[in-house]
């Protein structure tokens, strides 16, 4: 069993400070270095899309199911895509059985942001009848293993899902007034266009330090979350106490985009597109 | 990858050269993989992939109970949590649990209960978390074997292994592990466990309709078979002992390499 616990003793607390300040960290890692990603995908055979990502320690597992709804009467003609995230009482001793909490829920409501405001889902390509029948997509995120860095991975696992995603294409009946389906498949090909990434910075006295593990988050005194696109930064969520001055928000800012370039070419996502036609 | 058109069932759970759908023999397991201490954070966890089944189980114990009234000065207590993800089964499953979770959580504690020394352990509980990833027809048996499994992986005393299965008619005949599709359009089923410290029966259920003698050949049908199922449970088990073996055996290499990273 891992250490896990809500209170990081005064001795362990000097020590990841002392070595952050000689620009050390107890993983070994540089300050601006993630830890390894492992992805498989499609890996749930009942979901339409899913992804088995671990970040270090932390691991997700994220599945997508799909319903025929009508639209929102004030965007009559896009597909709808949601996020929800569950911390599960087997990732750690410090998640409790029960209705989502506030850190499942800003999980989600970050994971979602990056993703809604990048242009990723193409929701017009979502929609079965103009008014009358629309995609509802459901990006499901479960935390199997709880070690920090929860949005950075569940970033990644939320992608990869909507990239491996394969849902029976639909077409719309004028005389029975229903969806037919087609017997094809819109895949990841179709519904995604932009690939965000989100980068989660911690910052333990005025030392920034990126993808903090567990030990290091609860350390920290605050994080903020970068969500990039190739070229602009589509979302930002800062977090937890820490102030940050505009000078380091710039940096950050630069360096996420640097990091997300990094990212985008080390992961290469679009190899987990479906190839169910 | 699910089926386009909904809730279709076959007319025939049997092909043509007398196999089952999924090309198996009437007394032929799906394919089965265990791993013990998957769960890094937990005190004991476990994995299990039966056909397309997937489900984690870790466990959270000997602590402190929560709610404080729940604890029993003169035992333990045994809390089994059974939860489905939403992208499990054919229809999103909603994400709060349903009155058909609760009834399997309650099964399979009240299944596994019988192993434990609870009367060791006064004022404490012992959680067990099973949540299925993906299902496939025979989840309560399937949670009850990895359950058990994580348990022993926690290293928490118990009597024995429990090991449980389904089994069942499809087409008139008698077969064992139902998949989800036979399961649905069989015509009877009875998931069954089998606690090995004393060889008694620890969960039965049954639906469907069966004569006295067809009840005694599936109990002896579901014993075979899940002789098969503990072999698997004891090897996972062994596996992590043997790992641990081996990594204690060459200590001295890893110190170095660590040093370099």
């Amino acid at each position: 069993m891992m250490d896990v616990k809500r209170i990081v003793s005064k001795i362990e607390r000097d020590y990841i400070i002392s070595n952050l300040k000689k620009g050390e960290r107890i993983d070994g890692r540089g300050l601006w270095e993630y830890r390894e990603f492992q992805i498989e995908s499609d890996t749930i055979a009942s979901a339409e899309g899913s992804a088995d990502v671990s970040l270090g320690d932390t691991r997700i597992i994220t599945g997508l199911k799909y319903e025929v709804g009508e639209p929102f009467p004030d965007l009559p003609d896009e597909g709808v895509c949601t996020v929800m995230a569950e911390l599960l009482p087997i990732a750690s001793p410090l998640f409790e059985r029960g209705p989502p909490d506030e850190q499942s829920i800003e999980l989600a409501r970050v994971v979602d942001r990056g993703i809604r405001h990048a242009d990723c889902v193409q929701t017009k390509k979502l929609c079965i009848k103009e008014k009358e029948a629309v995609y509802i997509l459901f990006v499901d995120m479960y935390v199997i293993n709880y070690a920090g860095n929860l949005i950075d991975a569940g970033g990644v696992s939320a992608l990869t899902t909507l990239i491996s995603s394969h849902i029976p294409e639909g077409i719309w009946n004028e005389e029975k007034h229903e969806t037919e389906w087609t017997g094809k498949y819109l895949t990841g090909k179709t519904i995604v266009n932009e690939l965000p990434f989100v980068l989660t910075y911690g910052k333990i006295e005025d030392i920034i330090l990126l993808d903090p593990s567990l030990p290091e988050e609860l350390v920290c005194d605050g994080k903020i979350s970068i969500s990039v696109t190739e070229d602009k930064i589509t979302s930002i969520q800062k977090s937890g106490a820490a102030t940050f001055t505009i000078d380091e928000i710039k940096t950050l800012g630069n360096k996420s985009l640097e990091l997300g370039k990094k990212l985008r070419k080390g992961l290469n996502l679009l190899q987990y597109l479906s190839e169910i036609k | 990858m699910p089926l386009i058109i909904k809730d279709e069932y076959p007319e025939m759970l049997f092909r043509k050269d007398g196999k089952r759908l999924d090309g198996r023999d009437v007394n032929e397991l799906r394919p089965i993989k265990m791993e013990v201490g998957v769960i890094k954070n937990a005190d004991g966890s476990a994995y299990l992939e039966w056909g397309n089944n997937k489900i984690f189980a870790a466990v959270y114990g000997p602590r402190e109970v929560h709610p404080h009234h729940l604890a029993k000065p003169d035992k333990g207590i045994l809390r089994v949590f059974y939860r489905m993800a939403t992208f499990s089964v054919f229809d999103r499953k909603r994400p709060a649990p349903g009155r058909r979770e609760k009834e399997i959580s309650m099964i399979v504690s009240d299944c596994i209960e019988p192993l434990l020394f609870l009367e060791l352990y006064p004022g404490t509980s012992f959680e067990v978390f099973i949540e299925v990833m993906d299902a496939d027809g025979g989840t309560r048996c399937a949670s009850t074997t990895v359950a058990a499994l994580a348990l022993a992986d926690a290293g928490i005393p118990m009597k024995s292994l429990v090991s449980a299965i389904a089994v069942g008619k499809i087409d008139g005949k008698k077969v064992i592990d139902l998949s989800g599709i036979e399961d649905k359009a069989g015509e009877a089923d009875l998931p069954i466990a089998i606690t090995w410290y004393n060889e008694e029966i620890s969960l039965l259920q049954f639906d469907g309709d069966m004569d006295l003698e067809e009840m005694n050949e599936f109990l002896d049908l579901a014993k075979d078979a899940l002789k098969e199922i503990h072999q698997i449970q004891l090897d996972a088990l062994k596996r992590k002992y043997i790992k641990l073996q081996e990594e204690t055996n060459k200590p001295k290499e890893k110190n170095d390499k660590k040093g370099e990273e």
